[in-house]
């Protein structure tokens, strides 16, 4: 599940977690800066050099 | 004369962000719209119910600033979020109800609103949505 922190003070305590309500455009908020995603980018898979893909 | 009035001073609350600060006038309607189920015999007309129509107009001042109100209305047009409107910013109660539109759908936004020598404001309005009146 999708974890948020809150940036602005008119969303709430910056720094807390901002848990949504029903119906809250979560991707709106993000975009206007009041609050920010904890996900982190998934890290690509390492892949080992091989003749084949050299 | 009345007994109790109320001096306008509500809370505003767009998908969750405080507009209060911004807001000069907020109007809240609850419309169930009626169908005429008026039928032989009857010596006055008669309605039904038939399906919620509400609406929230919200007046507020323009500003471009990070995090304030174009921040907050621009990327909800055409989409449905939640507004709450409350009488004061006191603790939600039964004499203070938070008054709330789920799913309720922004039309449009006036991106601009701009008079000579006058401060930006616009007027929007949220359609739709569901009705609720919390009272804790």
């Amino acid at each position: 599940m999708s974890k948020y922190t809150i940036v602005s003070e008119l969303v709430g305590t910056p720094g807390e977690e901002f848990v949504p309500d029903e119906g809250i455009n979560v991707d709106a908020l993000i975009w206007g800066g009041f609050i920010k995603s904890d996900n982190k980018a998934l890290k690509s898979a390492k892949t080992e050099p091989t003749e084949e893909n050299q | 004369m009345a007994t109790s009035t109320y001096l306008s001073n509500p809370t505003v609350t767009v998908n969750s962000v405080a507009l209060t600060g911004f807001s000069t006038a907020a109007t809240l309607t609850r419309t169930n719209t009626a169908q005429d189920t008026t039928v032989f015999g009857n010596t006055a007309r008669v309605y039904s119910a038939t399906i919620e129509d509400n609406e929230l107009t919200v007046s507020l001042y323009m500003t471009y600033a990070a995090s304030e109100t174009y921040a907050t209305l621009a990327t909800l047009v055409g989409t449905a979020t939640t507004v709450v409107v409350k009488p004061t910013s006191a603790a939600t109660s039964a004499t203070n109800p938070g008054f709330t539109l789920t799913n309720t759908y922004l039309e449009s936004l006036p991106v601009i609103n701009a008079n000579l020598g006058e401060i930006s404001s616009i007027d929007i309005t949220f359609k739709g949505g569901t009705y609720t009146a919390a009272t804790s």
